[in-house]
């Protein structure tokens, strides 16, 4: 099962700490929705070209984090998520992709103002896609 | 942590190589790769490990026991899978399947099916004599070979040398399968970078006899970075010099300093807290990684 998690290489930040904040995401999102087998940690180091102990770190924090369950000889599997739960992470995986933003917009010294001002284009931009998307279906 | 293959202080001294003092633990269930340039030692290092040297001095056991006598050489050997770098020349005379047929007679656990499939999925044609067979079909089939008898642990010096572009993916397709049964090992010594990011779990770096660290591939890869910054008023390359994990820093033209840092994650901190603006930031090729600790490290 190929699972989307896009990993980014210039980042200082840990590939365990990625895999696990886009992971966390899809579950608490209901992208992988409860009683998913999850790929071996075997497949899906293979699938992002890391190491297995990355990924197993990654299943083990999440499994303490109560999102995964383990059974022993069957596989890892999506455990329930409780409502409260999903709003709490809900935004944890937005932040830090907007904080990224923000770095590269400070690497080549935007102003405050810039950047809102970007910020509302984007938008915008992307709510009138998703407008001309939806009339042509 | 379990281990596979454990080293000792092992030394071996030759005419124009010394190598070692060598220490080192290959841990059990998982993928080691020992990466470094010719002449580094790599194979001699599996030569010993296997007894086909003697070290001068030193300890080496396998799965937790020492070769130290012949029935317990044979009984570990026979969990070993080991592919030299260079195909057996004496072995030119005879078929694929005459091998075959040799070999299985050491091998108790010789899977007559496995090797089939290894045959058929590489496309080997065993009837040829292993002398005519192109160098990239007798490393198909020397790979099959090793295979066949599902060994604990695989000793792999250049698994890929000679194969084409499609082969190699087909290698590192069955490698992976094969780990897929629990404690299963692979050693394996390698140029190609390619195939220690898709295969590796921890990197061994040799150079000159020595081993120059060992590490948990991701944790590597995450901290070796490149920072590029704009050489600028009071940002000297003096200062840079004091950037947290400094390894490296060279002129890139244009008034860019390219700055390598192995603590990434405190260097990327310690720009901004300096207040210093980084132009752009990569993460370093294994390669480039080992020329630099080449360059720290060894002492010739």
């Amino acid at each position: 099962m190929w699972i989307p998690i896009q990993l980014n290489e210039t980042s200082a930040e840990p590939l365990y700490h990625q895999i696990t904040v886009q992971l966390r995401a899809l579950i608490v999102s209901g992208q992988l929705v409860e009683g998913t087998l999850l790929p071996s940690i075997r497949e899906l180091a293979q699938q992002l070209k890391c190491s297995i102990i990355t990924i197993r770190r990654v299943y083990q924090d999440l499994e303490a984090e109560g999102l995964l369950r383990t059974r022993q000889g069957m596989g890892t599997y999506v455990a329930e998520v409780e409502e409260s739960d999903r709003d709490k992470y809900r935004l944890a995986s937005v932040i830090p992709a907007f904080e990224a933003a923000v770095d590269a917009a400070l690497r080549v010294q935007c102003t405050t103002a810039e950047m809102e001002s970007i910020l509302r284009q984007a938008i915008a931009k992307r709510i009138e896609m998703q407008s001309e998307g939806g009339g042509e279906k | 942590m379990d281990t596979a293959v454990y080293l000792n202080r092992v030394k071996m001294e030759r005419e124009h190589f010394l190598l070692g003092p060598l220490q080192l633990e290959i841990p059990r269930g998982y993928i080691s790769a020992i990466v470094g340039p010719n002449g580094s030692g790599k194979s001699s290092t599996f030569q010993l490990m296997l007894r086909i040297y003697n070290p001068d001095s030193g300890q080496i056991e396998l799965f937790g026991e020492q070769l130290t006598n012949e029935e317990i050489e044979v009984a570990l050997k026979q969990r070993i899978g080991y592919l030299p770098e260079e195909a057996n020349d004496m072995e030119s005379w005879m078929t694929g399947s005459e091998k075959a047929d040799f070999i299985k007679f050491w091998y108790p656990t010789w899977n007559v099916n496995r090797y089939s499939d290894l045959i058929r999925i590489f496309e080997v044609d065993p009837k040829l004599k292993l002398g005519k067979m192109s160098k990239g079909m007798r490393r198909k089939f020397d790979l099959a070979v090793v295979l066949a008898h599902n060994p604990e642990l695989l000793l792999l010096d250049e698994p890929s040398s000679g194969l084409d572009p499609i082969s190699w993916k087909r290698m590192i397709e069955i490698l992976q399968k094969y780990m897929e049964e629990e404690n299963r090992t692979i050693l394996m010594a390698t140029h190609i970078i390619d195939e220690v990011k898709r295969l590796a779990d921890y990197i061994i770096f040799m150079a000159g006899g020595r081993i120059l660290g060992f590490y948990e591939k991701d944790e590597l890869m995450g901290n070796w970075h490149a920072f590029f910054v704009r050489e600028q008023g009071d940002v000297g390359k003096h200062r840079l010099r004091e950037v947290p994990g400094f390894e490296r820093l060279e002129d890139m033209g244009g008034g860019f300093i390219r700055i390598i840092s192995s603590n990434a994650g405190l260097a990327e901190k310690w720009f901004q807290e300096e207040g210093i603006s980084v132009s752009g930031q990569n993460s370093l090729e294994l390669d480039d990684i080992l020329e630099v600790l080449i360059e720290t490290k060894a002492s010739f």
